[in-house]
């Protein structure tokens, strides 16, 4: 059966179609790109991750919406797509990186916490019964190791890292932006900036702390690592990665 | 009671096993050979618990065999004993495990050189010159400190053994009357009369 | 006698300045009986790395295996290698999932941590046969010979020792209370862990 939609081949996910594709992948990433955008820009001495929180109605009490995401306190992650996916991505990545603690007695590098997760979107197309995630990540966090990086994460479970992306429904208009933005040493204020402008280029409505959500790892300094845990060696680590409050976000948007 | 020694010498292994195979304080059998060819230059000396060694020693001699078929050459003596090792180290953990002590000894046709194990039921492993299981190690390694050559000849090395297990026949009160010996070098294994 | 005893052997690690130092004995016994007297406990996990295991040998080697095979994946998923503190507590948390049917060995490890400024800092831990952590600044003993060596280590250690005083002190406080103790002894190994090398030492010690 050949249909324009993809016929028989669109519905089996294991079944490749003769051109090679996996047509629901390709659906799923098309669910993606109808979802609000995100992106996220690698500074200097950060990451900034941000994005476009819409909700349908006024009467939503979006106080309650949380679409950037705490995994561990090194890394946090944003969506494009289906909030019900990304909100069982987050449990897994932060089972995941809790395990890697009671394994290891730190938390995982940014590099291994985005593979698993990839992994576990990897193996969505390749089970029965089961549909792929409609969801885009990026990835923000710090390890001792690489430093700061940004990773995104597609619904095929392939992953890169990026010096800035955006995910959604404007994706191709705000990485031609970004593209003409962005340079190497800008300063994690400046990439704050830079993704509120970003944002605003496809925005419908008002941009308000409201509707808009960031967060940011900020980069140690050499005297913070080596002073170590809070609170001794037995202590909390302390966090790389944090969500800029409403008062925070406020103040961004009036400059 | 059960005894069995071992020695290296210039490039071979010699390893004896005593050929009883008692219940309780009864000979049931006096030409038990306890000592298997594994693979074509290794030999495995096997004592315990009776019925744990055969059905140990069979499970071990069938699958390093197998390894042979499917890869077309054996596995080496350090490989082959490792393996045989972590069977007993994961059969020491499960619900019933195998009290069976062991003695590898086998020679390297890659690196032309041999080589001598003393494993026990736990799964201890000890690479070594000359070994021995049984009361008759009590007797036998003093001597073997004393006598052992590393680079002697075949005939030195059986003149070793002669002493050993002579000295355990006479001391041990319940020593075994019959020996089998047997030699592994670049030639292969073969049995020995001493 | 304790199951941890049938087989013998201690190790003891120390710290000095810029460098660690980790020692054992060589002897592998049958209770009483010595069975061979080149039974090595102390394994290289990375260059700068070395873990000790005293108790039981079955568990010595199959924990060995275990921890090669461990670290081996960990540098494969995450293209670095492990750092002193992060294997401590694979050790740890590898020896607690084993809590009520314990591997019986007492680990001790010696390293050299590298700092958020690209130095190295000494690193020693010891841990029970369930995986309690001791970290401790000076010295880790462990084995048939702890309580001589905690003896001994407690009288020779002084701080920031180089790499020889060190060796000297190791090798002196092993030896001597080894020689003290029935089940540990028949020659030592000693390894000195500095940034740029390791040196590694076989004694001789009283062959009785």
């Amino acid at each position: 059966m050949a249909t324009a939609d993809g016929g028989a081949y669109s519905y089996s996910l294991t079944v490749f179609s003769p051109s090679g594709k996996l047509v629901q992948i390709e659906h799923a990433l098309a669910a993606v790109s109808q979802g609000t955008t995100s992106l996220g820009i690698k500074a200097s001495n950060g990451i900034v991750i941000a994005t476009e929180k819409k909700s349908s109605s006024i009467l939503i009490d979006d106080s309650m919406i949380e679409k950037v995401a705490v995994i561990c306190p090194n890394i946090g992650i944003v969506y494009s797509g289906m909030g019900p996916d990304f909100r069982i991505l987050v449990t897994k990545a932060r089972k995941s990186a809790q395990a890697y603690w009671k394994i290891y007695g730190e938390y995982p590098p940014t590099r291994v916490l985005t593979q698993e997760i990839a992994t576990v979107m990897q193996q969505a197309t390749q089970s029965g019964g089961v549909r792929p995630y409609g969801v885009s990540l990026l990835v923000a966090g710090f390890d001792v190791n690489r430093g700061p990086t940004l990773y995104q994460v597609d619904p095929s479970g392939s992953f890169w890292a990026w010096k800035a992306s955006a995910i959604g429904k404007n994706m191709t208009n705000a990485k031609t932006f970004l593209e003409k933005r962005y340079n190497d040493d800008i300063s994690l204020e400046d990439a704050i900036h830079t993704a509120l402008l970003t944002l605003k280029e496809g925005f419908e409505g008002q941009m308000t702390e409201k509707t808009i959500e960031i967060g940011v790892v900020t980069v140690p300094t050499i005297a913070e690592l080596e002073e170590g845990k809070v609170g001794g060696t037995t202590g909390r680590v302390k966090p790389t990665f944090r969500k800029l409050t409403e008062e925070e976000v406020r103040d961004y948007l009036a400059l | 009671m059960e005894c069995s020694f071992a020695l290296t010498g210039k490039d071979y292994v010699i390893i004896a096993a005593d050929t009883t195979a008692a219940r309780s304080i009864v000979k049931m059998k006096v030409d038990e050979d306890k000592i298997k060819t594994l693979s074509p230059h290794l030999l495995m000396a096997y004592s315990g618990e009776s019925g744990d060694t055969i059905q140990f020693a069979e499970f071990i001699e069938r699958n390093i065999r197998l390894y042979h078929i499917r890869n077309l050459y054996p596995l080496r003596p350090q490989s082959a004993a490792s393996w045989i090792r972590r069977s007993l180290a994961e059969s020491l953990r499960s619900r019933s495990p195998y009290t069976v002590n062991l003695l590898i000894g086998g020679f390297d046709t890659a690196d032309e050189s041999p080589h001598l194990y003393w494993v026990d039921y736990l799964g201890t492993m000890a690479s070594v010159p000359f070994a021995a299981h049984g009361y008759g190690s009590y007797f036998a390694l003093g001597l073997l400190d004393r006598y052992h050559n590393p680079d002697g000849s075949l005939e030195e090395g059986l003149d070793v053994l002669r002493r050993a297990i002579n000295e355990t026949a006479q001391r041990l009160v319940v020593a075994p009357g019959n020996y089998i010996v047997k030699v592994v070098d670049k030639d292969g294994t073969r049995e020995i009369k001493l | 006698m304790s199951i941890m005893d049938h087989n013998g052997g201690s190790v003891v690690a120390m710290a000095g300045k810029d460098c660690v130092a980790i020692a054992s004995d060589l002897r592998l016994g049958a209770g009483a009986m010595t069975v061979a007297m080149n039974f090595e406990k102390i394994f290289p996990v990375t260059d700068r790395i070395y873990l000790g295991l005293t108790g039981l040998a079955t568990d010595i080697t199959t924990l060995r295996d275990r921890f090669r095979y461990l670290v081996n994946m960990f540098t494969i998923k995450e293209s670095r290698s492990i750092e002193p503190s992060t294997f401590a507590h694979l050790v740890s948390s590898t020896l607690y999932s084993r809590r009520f049917g314990p591997y019986f060995t007492e680990p001790v490890l010696a390293g050299l941590e590298r700092t958020p400024s690209g130095g190295f800092k000494p690193y020693i831990a010891g841990a029970d046969l369930i995986g309690c952590l001791n970290f401790a600044e000076d010295f880790i003993v462990a084995g048939t010979a702890s309580d001589k060596l905690f003896g001994v280590a407690e009288g020779l250690w002084e701080p920031d020792l180089g790499p020889e005083d060190l060796f000297e002190t190791i090798s002196q406080t092993l030896l001597n209370s080894v020689d003290r103790d029935a089940y540990s002894g028949w020659g030592a190994i000693v390894y000195i862990i500095t940034p740029e090398k390791v040196i590694t030492r076989t004694l001789k010690g009283r062959m009785d």
